[in-house]
């Protein structure tokens, strides 16, 4: 088992790397991935919101969910399932998304928020943590989706042939797809679209092999005492801080920029910091995982994450057409609404799905 | 004595499986499935038995059991639609 924690530690290394790499290639700052910002930014390409800030088909979503299939159909580990509650995955989906557009990041960007010298993002982690905490809770009181079953290969393939879909759309640029105006806003800011691809790949591919997941690394250390998808997530942080050094003494633009006001795509509400990553660590363990590992699940057919991812798309677009996202500025009336409303859901659906009594 | 793992559908599984196995007498813990078993991250039971015949009634979200030898894992059961 020894080799498994070094193989995480060098993918952890690596993604770190590649993350900072993004930035300087064209991504917004601390924002080298964002599974939650990406995904919120698809949607917005395909017209489901029209917060025209942020609107482009983003590469690396593509390229995590096809490296994931690629390596997956490689080892002969692409084995569709699905049928375990998907309406409850898809709801819990919607609200992940509105805990992370609270925070203004995913788990993922939580730690290249850190990396990059960013304070705000120690209150999200705080609260991802507990978040983490309230659901481990109710995995040990016998919290279960129930059981998927196997599929067909066409169920577990259309997700990733979704995304070459969505490759083509890119590419061709057809007018119905919307695409933020240059310098008018993150969605503007990106790597080019093979660079972005083909760190998509490499990340997705590496996640697969190691299960990497933001969720996963903490649940892991709570209820098992078991650290290996944790020190994949260190690796990350100590990676991206590093590769943002270097950056910053490379180039003399700033890339670590320790703080708290006037951070990239971040707010300074510590509470509602907390509060947004509580509801998306919360929801993320009824889920199964983080969002970078429901792209990854999908990749390897799993039509359950398929359809988490579906619900996260959609959440996105509710917390900008209801004015739920937080900016800049802070968080939105709106959004802090959501938010409790999202944790009391989240709660019921732990409630309602826990069965103490025969566990 | 031998020791297997039995890996599951849902983590509730998995901690039902573990109470059966503790009810049997069998030395039994619940852990990460381990990579090399599968690209899931689920939880699976890590459990000592005397042979097969000892081992506690299997419930619907077992996915399989492995035998773990010196040259890995030998499947000794499979859920049908595994």
């Amino acid at each position: 088992m020894k080799n498994e924690k070094t193989v995480i530690t060098g993918a952890g290394i690596m993604i770190g790397l590649i993350a900072a790499a993004l930035v300087f290639f064209g991504n917004p700052v601390n924002m080298g991935f964002c599974i939650a910002c990406f995904l919120r930014d698809t949607s917005g390409a395909l017209g489901l919101h029209s917060a025209a800030a942020v609107q482009y088909i983003r590469p690396e979503i593509i390229g995590l969910v096809l490296g994931s299939c690629i390596l997956a159909l490689v080892n002969k580990e692409f084995k569709p399932r699905g049928g375990s509650a998907p309406v409850t995955r898809f709801i819990l989906g919607v609200f992940v998304m509105i805990g992370c557009l609270m925070f203004l990041g995913c788990p993922f960007r939580m730690i290249l928020r850190i990396a990059g010298g960013d304070l705000n993002a120690i209150f999200g982690l705080v609260g991802f943590v507990l978040g983490i905490l309230a659901g481990v809770f109710f995995l040990k009181r016998g919290y279960t989706l129930k059981r998927s079953y196997k599929m067909p290969k066409a169920e577990g393939g259309l997700f990733p042939a979704l995304e070459i879909v969505f490759l083509v759309l890119l590419v061709a640029a057809p007018a119905f797809i919307h695409f933020t105006e240059p310098e008018g806003g993150p969605g503007a800011k990106h790597a080019a679209i093979l660079i972005s691809l083909a760190a998509g790949l490499i990340v997705g591919a590496l996640a697969q092999k190691t299960r990497l997941c933001m969720v996963g690394g903490i649940r892991d250390a709570v209820l098992f005492g078991e650290y290996k998808l944790l020190i994949g997530f260190a690796a990350i942080l100590v990676s991206a801080l590093v590769g943002n050094l270097i950056l910053t003494a490379a180039t003399g633009t700033p890339y670590f920029t320790l703080g708290m006001a006037g951070q990239p795509v971040a707010h300074t509400d510590g509470l509602w910091n907390a509060l947004g990553m509580l509801l998306a660590g919360f929801g993320c363990v009824l889920l199964g995982g983080c969002p970078l590992r429901q792209l990854v699940l999908a990749g390897e057919g799993n039509t359950d994450s398929a359809i988490a991812i579906f619900g996260l798309m959609v959440g996105a677009a509710f917390a900008h057409n209801f004015g739920l996202a937080s900016s800049g500025e802070g968080p939105t009336a709106n959004g802090k609404i959501a938010v409790i409303i999202g944790i009391v859901v989240v709660a019921v659906i732990a409630v309602l799905n826990s069965r103490k009594s025969e566990a | 004595m031998e020791e297997y793992i039995a890996t599951f559908y849902s983590h509730f599984g998995a901690i039902r499986f573990k109470r059966s196995c503790e009810a049997a007498g069998l030395t039994a813990a619940v852990m990460p499935v381990p990579r090399n078993l599968s690209s899931s991250c689920g939880t699976c039971v890590k459990f000592q038995a005397r042979g097969e015949s000892s081992i506690p009634e299997k419930n619907e979200e077992m996915e399989q059991i492995v035998l773990v030898t010196d040259r890995g894992f030998q499947q000794i059961y499979q859920a049908e639609d595994a």
